[in-house]
This record gives C-alpha cells, structure tokens and sequence, in this order.
C-alpha cells in the first residue's frame, strides 16, 4: 500500500464527493487563487481515477453495498459495486480528463469547470446507485450540467438546440418521476435490492410494464433512444466536439447501464424485453439511415452514435448472460471508437465534401478512421464483428418474430453502415484538388494521442480475444445475476422482516 | 406529420395513465419503507420533524445532489448569461421603484431574514427546513432587487459574497458528511449525539446540514435571480445572423 | 385499513384525475405548442402533475404530518418519503426551468423570435453555414449527398458552397 491513505469500501463515495466539493469550491478558490482554481478540476478528476483503480484491486472481486450514512439498506441510500459499476465508474473521471476543454471558447474557464466537475461526479453516481430516486437525481445532474456544457460555443445555433434539448429531456424527466411515482405506489420502496426482492409479485405484470416503459422513456432521452432522440444530432453539430465526444461515449453508455440495471432488477419480464428490441432495432436503422444521408462531420458521427446504441439496446433485451455480454461488448466498443472518432472531428467538424485528400496531410489519423470502420461495420478479425456476433447469433436463437424482424432491420443497418463509412474512407483518400481545398488543419497532439490510443487498444483486444472476452463475461455474469444483488445488499435474511 | 405525431403521443400518454389509474389503489399505500421509517427515524436521527430526518438523514445524498444540481443550474446561467452582457452593456430600463416600495423593501428586509433562519434552524421540529428557508432568505434579497431596478454600485460586492456563500455552504454539508467518514463511519451518518427530540440542539449533525443547505439554496436562488434581472430585455441587439434572412 | 369514508374517498379520486389532468395538459402543451415559453410554462404544468402524483403516493385516510410532539402518539402518520421526494423534484424542476428561460431569453436576443418553426430553419441554416456547406435542399444541394465522382465535381460543388455563402453574407 504506497497511497496516501489505506482504502476502505467505505471511500466508494469519495468519487462521487470529490468531484462535487471541488466543483463547490471552484469560485471561492478562483478569488483567491486564480491558477490553482484552474488546476483543482483536472486535479480532482486524477484522484478519483487513482481512488476507483485502487478500490478496483482491492475490493474488484466480488460486488458489496455501502449504506450512505450507515442507514440499513431498505431504509437509507445505498450503493451497489460490482465490476460493472467500476467499470464505468472508473471511466467517467478518465474520458472527462481525456475531453476536458482547454480554452477553445471564450467562456469563464473557472464555471466551465466547475460544470465539467459536476458532470463527472453525477455520472460516476450513476454508475454506483442502487436507490431509484438517487438515480433520478444523478440524471438530472446529468442532464442540467450537459445543458450548460452544450451552449458553451455560445452560438445562436447552440442555443436553439439546447433548449430543445432542454424540453425533451425535462418531458421525459417527467414521465420518469411518473414511473418513480407508480413502482412506489406499487411497492413502497425505492431500494433496488428490495425492488427486485418484490418484482415477481409486484411489477412483473402489466401494470409493471406502464413505470417500466415511462422509466424507458425518461431514462432513454440521454441513452439516445429511439423516439427521444431528436436532439442528438442537433446538439452535436452545435456543441464543442469534446463536449459531444463526452455525451456521445460516455453519458450516454451510463443511461444505458441504469436501464439494464432496472431490467435486470425489477422488470425483467417478456414485455419490457420486447419493448426495448423493438426500439432499439427502430433505432439503429433509423439511425443509420440518416447517418447515410448525413452530409456533416459531426451529424453522421450523431446519427451512427443513435444507431449504434440502438444495437446496444437491442443487445442487452436479448437478456441473461448472453445479452448482458453481447450488450456489454458493443456498449465497451461504441465507447472506445465514438470517443476516438470525435476526438479526430474536432478539428475535422464540417461539411465531409471538406476531408475530401485529408489522408495525404494526416494519413495516421485517416489510417485510424479506416481501422475504427472496419471494427465498426464489422469486419472479421476486429472486435466489432465479434460483438456484433454475438448478437446476431443471440437474436438467431431467440428466434421469435420480434426477433427475427430485428435481425433483419440489423442486417439491414450495418449495410447501410458499410456503405456511408467506405464512402468516408474512398473520400479520404480520394485525389484532393489542390487549387481550391485548402489543407486540412492536422488533429490536435492529445487529440491525435486519445485517437491513436483506443486504436492501439482496439488492435489489443484483436489479438488478445480470448482473455478479453473472458473478462467481459465475468463482469457480464456479476451484472446479470440478480440474487447475488439481493444477497449482498441483505446479507443476512432476517432484515427482510423490513419487507413485509 | 408532427401534429399527427404529436397527437398519438398524448392520445397513448393518457390512455397508458387511464389504464393505470383504473389500476392503482387509491389512498392505501404498503408503506414500506415510510412505515419502517416512521418507527425508527425517532431513535435513529432523533428528529421530531420526520421528513427533515429522510431529507438530511436517510436521503442525504439526494439532498447533496439535489444542491447540486441547484448549483449547475445556477453555473449555467452564468455560462450562458454573463458573456452576452459584455456585447450590451446598458443596464435595465425599469423605472426606479418610489419611496414607498423602496421603504417597504428595506423594513421587509430584516423581517423577511429572520424568517429564513428561524425556519432554516427548526427544521428539525416543525415543518420547514433548508430548503424553505433558503427561499425566503433569497427572497428577501429580491426584494431589495425589485425596489431598486439597475442600482449596481454594489453588484459586483454581492455577487462575490454570494460566490462565497453558495461555494462554502455547499462544501461545508460535504465536510460535514466527510467528517464522517473521517471517523470511521459512512458517509453523512449522524454525529454529534442526538440530544432531547424536540430542543433546538438535538438531532446531532441535522441543524448544521440544514443551515448548510439553507445558506446554499438562499444563495443559489439570490444568484439566479440578480443574474436574470440583470439581463436587459427584449432584442435590442439582434444577431447580425438573424438580420440577412429573417424568418 | 380504517372504512374510507365517502369524503376522503372522493377527494383522493379528485387529485388523481387532477395529477393526471394536469400532466395530460402539460404533455399536450409541450408537443403541440409552437412558442418556446408557452412550451417551459407547459413543462411546468406538467411537472406539477407529476409532483402532485408523487406525493399523493404517500397519502393515508385520515393520517397526519409526520412530525413527533404535534399530534397523539397513536395517530397514524403519512409516509413521509414521498414528501422528501417531491421537494427534491420540486427544487430540481425550479433550477432546470430558471435554465430554460435564461437561454430563452438569449435566444430571444439573437433571432428576435421564440416561434419553434422559425427557429428550426435557423437552426438548420447556423449548421449548414458553420460547417461550410450549402443547406438542405438547395439548389447546389438536393437531398442526400451524390455518390462520388472525385475529384472535379466536388471541388466545383464547393466553391459553388463558398460563393453561395458570400452571397448570402454580403
């Protein structure tokens, strides 16, 4: 133990905390001392990174709960850690280190960050919740500290789609506190493990279905979920790009572990499965089918990110092992390659006639689009095509006709897909005409470093398949098993007396 | 086409809620965990007022969160807010307020203050807590805002103070609930012992995490408000984007 | 559970149809309206329905506050949970709704319209224009992009993009 001080359970909070104190303290400390104000966010972002790694080799192996305030579960907060949640948990403070803005706007660096600081403590605290209404609050941190974070470049353009964003997110945050409002009208409880303790008797029935589809809704807005999308392209095109490379890879993958979390907990009945096949099948075709009509940088990157979290949801209805590990393999591809892709867009936002011969000024970055569209669209040795496998071979067995359409509206999609990214490639390398294209500017070194790393892993997990997929299927078996939540947040069965 | 949408979306809204209202049971809640609480929360936190024990005691990290997003909201603002103001810099054209409102706000004033805290520090016993008080003491700022339109010799000392309120209110809860955690418990557990239920210094930490919070929402709001009221209104500036295309 | 008596029962059923008449409204303001303020003051409407759902979530016949030392010991109380729950969604929707109008209001300076329709098209046209290309269904841009025929038609197409742009600016 060489850390600043021993680790216990009990600091899983401090990710979440830290981050917040921090954000707190970033005016005060800005009137006092301007320079280290501006140092304390990425600062802060380390620590939690270094504290999440650390509880990761001390406590990874198997899941535990953490009361919040010592209240037993049923009663007060708690938290759920399993390698799912530090997975993501872990994710969060790295991704937003990676994308933090460095000044590109002339916004007030001290609020800028102390946005970006909430923005991670509320994504970490969704990825650890195990309380429905905290998970409610976390997404609202989410979504108001995304608000701001989008109208950074302070354009008109930017304005407009924030508000629309706005407004379709507090319409679902609505229906959610609905749904909220039914399951505990259903079973006077918010705790997930007691939710889960009481699902077969009390929601997995028709009326369990209604919260399950507002949730699905409310939740899906920020998932990129089929009818609730709208605002994704919008806010992508006018957001900076790091801002978008952050919604589009991270947040978005934490809203969909909260909904497979509620699936696998408390609505995993047929219906709630079929619901979420259904749209996630709509989403990815109508996604990619825009994408292919796409004629802007940011926008095709925006519509290939709803389709392909279509397929993650898709993935994860399939249900049990197979699902969460084939949901899990595209939610852990789409995070690495859309972060990347964004990461190389931001100085390649604009209109694609643009990139027209940007291979000859940056063939590195030009030989990374190819290498993250081939894992893509799926090509045999890359990881893409084993994740999409796993899928199709899962939506093969399931064989119903709900299934069987999505797998065609699947097949259907990722040839769209093929088509617009090899349009992208054949137009990176087509012959530039030097008269009136002016260079390409060349992506930024920790851009191009961001870039070149999930490259660099990609390839990683080409060669080293199989411990990789092992792995997964660790995390995935953890994430999928529903006693042992309820088991280790109600170690002992005599606390369930509190659930009568 | 989006009329048509539209329509089957709130035509499928409130059937989905007809259906679940013909289901629901009306007024016999199972009371779970409320029940639970309601038998325990006396012992426990040693709150008389039971909702304020869930708020800080059993809910305090939604409470946390709950700041915080008060917080962003207000960051913001200011984000979205402050930048435009260097383009425009001509203040509000209200008329000024007369000597009546002017004399009302600053009797109100004091009045309207020791309101807020009395609410904020019995949280514990009576209905209320931070998170009322804290509006009323931002209201009383407002008040004074409202009675004297575009007066800004002290805006940029008020807007400092209320920097430093917001973020050290904010950071004492979390120091509160860290000390906690320092002494070997989790997270915002209860401290301090809990005293006699029903004096003013019982419930152990709860009176400080309401004051905290009490302070923060206060400050929160005050900030919100002066920054809109700030805003000149109407377009005078049009864009010069909005001009060579109209609508 | 005591008898329910005709009183009580009838005005629980009124603030059902209430929660539910208002978050019905709301709904229906928000995706019929095509003025973005009357679109936050529908939000509004409906985040009181939903609140008031909430917090009727907890209601009980003839039960008090949940606050010790006011009333009898044996008194039934109502579950205060739901109560906790509700301000926090009442606080949350006070700051996301304060959000709204202050990019409303700076919305309203720039384009000097709130009208939905209006802004969409700008909207689209900022985008076009900020990434250097030709909007939607103009005449140098039919819909979807052409298959490619490099390299002289693109390189045609935009400096047709770059003349239309200064033509719009000058």
């Amino acid at each position: 133990m060489t850390g600043l001080f021993s680790i216990s359970q009990g600091h899983s909070v401090l990710p979440v905390v830290l981050p917040l104190l921090a954000a707190f303290l970033m005016q005060p400390l800005g009137r006092v001392a301007r320079p280290l104000a501006l140092l304390l966010g990425p600062a802060t972002l380390a620590l939690s990174a270094y504290l999440l790694i650390r509880l990761w080799l001390a406590y990874g192996d198997a899941p535990y709960a953490l009361a919040i305030g010592g209240f037993a579960p049923p009663l007060g907060i708690t938290f759920y850690v399993d390698r799912l949640a530090l997975l993501f948990a872990t994710a969060v403070p790295v991704l937003t280190l990676l994308f933090w803005s460095r000044g590109e706007d002339d916004a007030d660096p001290l609020r800028r960050d102390a946005v970006m600081l909430l923005l991670a403590a509320a994504a970490t605290g969704l990825a650890l919740s195990g309380d429905l209404f905290n998970i409610y609050v976390f997404y609202e941190l989410v979504a108001v500290a995304s608000f701001g974070l989008v109208t950074l470049r302070a354009t008109g353009a930017a304005y407009i789609a924030t508000v629309r964003y706005l407004l379709l997110s507090a319409l679902g945050s609505v229906l959610a506190l609905v749904g909220i409002a039914i399951v505990y009208l259903q079973t006077g409880t918010l705790s997930l493990a007691q939710l889960a303790m009481l699902a077969p008797d009390a929601l997995q029935n028709p009326l369990g279905l209604a919260p399950f589809a507002l949730l699905l809704i409310g939740f899906g807005v920020k998932a990129e979920l089929f009818p609730v999308n709208t605002w994704v392209p919008e806010v992508y095109a006018t957001a900076p790009t790091r801002i978008s490379a952050l919604l589009a890879g991270l947040v978005s993958k934490l809203a969909v572990i909260v909904v497979v979390r509620l699936l696998v907990l408390a609505f995993d009945g047929t219906g709630a499965t079929q619901l979420m096949l259904a749209l996630g099948a709509l989403g990815f075709v109508t996604g990619e089918l825009a994408a292919w009509r796409a004629r802007d940088l940011n926008r095709m990157l925006a519509y290939s990110s709803i389709g392909q979290l279509g397929l993650v949801f898709v993935g994860f209805s399939l249900g049990g092992t197979a699902g969460m590990l084939a949901g899990l393999a595209l939610v852990l591809h789409h995070l690495i390659i859309k972060s990347a892709l964004f990461a190389l867009a931001t100085r390649w936002r604009g209109a694609l006639a643009r990139l027209t011969g940007a291979a000859r000024s940056a063939p590195v970055s030009a030989g990374l689009v190819v290498l993250f569209a081939l894992s893509l669209i799926g090509v045999p040795p890359l990881p893409g095509f084993w994740a999409k496998l796993l899928l199709v071979l899962g939506l093969v067995e399931l064989s119903t006709p709900l299934a069987l359409g999505a797998l065609a509206l699947v097949l259907l999609g990722s040839a769209v897909e093929a088509n617009y990214l090899f349009r992208l490639v054949v137009r990176l390398y087509a012959r530039p005409d030097d008269a009136s294209t002016p260079a390409l500017p060349k992506p930024k070194l920790l851009d191009f470093g961001v870039a070149s790393a999930a490259g660099v892993l990609l390839l990683a997990a080409t060669v080293s398949v199989v411990p990789v997929s092992g792995w997964l299927r660790g995390v995935a078996d953890q994430a999928a098993d529903r006693a042992a939540y309820i088991d280790t947040v109600f170690p002992t069965t005599l606390v369930q007396s509190g659930a009568r | 086409m989006r009329n048509l949408a539209s329509l089957v979306f709130t035509a499928g809204l409130a059937f989905l809620l007809l259906v679940i209202a013909a289901q629901l049971g009306f007024g016999e809640p199972p009371m779970r965990v409320g029940g639970a609480i309601l038998e325990q929360a006396p012992a426990e936190v040693g709150a008389a007022n039971i909702v304020t024990a869930v708020l800080l005691g059993y809910r305090g990290i939604d409470t946390l969160g709950e700041l915080s997003i008060l917080f962003a909201a207000a960051t913001a603002t200011g984000l979205v807010l402050v930048r435009g103001r260097k383009d425009c810099g001509h203040g509000t054209s209200d008329p000024p307020g007369g000597f009546i409102l002017r004399t009302g706000a600053d009797l109100l004033f004091p009045l309207l203050l020791v309101v807020g805290f009395y609410i904020i520090l019995h949280g514990h016993l009576t209905p209320g807590g931070g998170f009322q008080g804290g509006v009323i003491l931002a209201a009383a700022f407002f008040v004074l805002v409202l009675a004297r339109p575009g007066a800004d010799g002290s805006g940029g000392t008020s807007h400092t103070a209320i920097a430093f309120i917001e973020g050290l209110a904010g950071a004492g809860f979390i120091a509160i609930g860290l000390w906690s955690l320092w002494d070997g418990g989790e997270f915002l557990a209860p401290l301090l012992g809990k005293g006699v239920m029903g004096e003013l210094l019982s419930a152990g930490t709860l009176p400080l995490l309401s004051l905290a919070v009490g302070l923060k929402v206060g400050a929160e709001l005050a900030g919100l408000m002066t920054q809109l009221a700030e805003q000149p209104a109407g377009p005078q500036h049009p864009h010069p984007q909005a001009e060579d295309r109209g609508s | 559970m005591s008898a329910m008596g005709p009183d009580s029962l009838s005005f629980v059923v009124v603030m059902y149809v209430g929660a539910f008449g208002l978050l019905v409204i709301g709904a229906i303001g928000m995706v019929m309206s095509n003025h973005l303020f009357r679109m936050v003051l529908a939000l509004v409407i409906a985040e009181a329905g939903a609140n008031l759902l909430l917090v009727l979530s907890g209601w009980r016949d003839g039960a008090l506050a949940p606050i010790l030392g006011t009333h009898a010991a044996d008194v039934p109380m109502v579950d205060p949970v739901p109560q906790v729950l509700v301000l926090t969604a009442i606080v949350i929707g006070v700051g996301v709704q304060a959000l709204a109008v202050s990019v409303l209001l700076k919305i309203h300076r720039i384009y000097g319209t709130l009208d939905v329709r209006a802004l969409r098209r700008h909207l689209e046209l900022d985008i076009c224009r900020d990434a250097g290309m030709a909007p939607e269904g103009s005449r140098e841009a039919p819909a979807g992009e052409r298959p490619l025929p490099p390299p002289i038609p693109v390189a045609d197409a935009l400096r047709t993009a770059a003349t239309d742009q200064t033509g719009a600016t000058s």
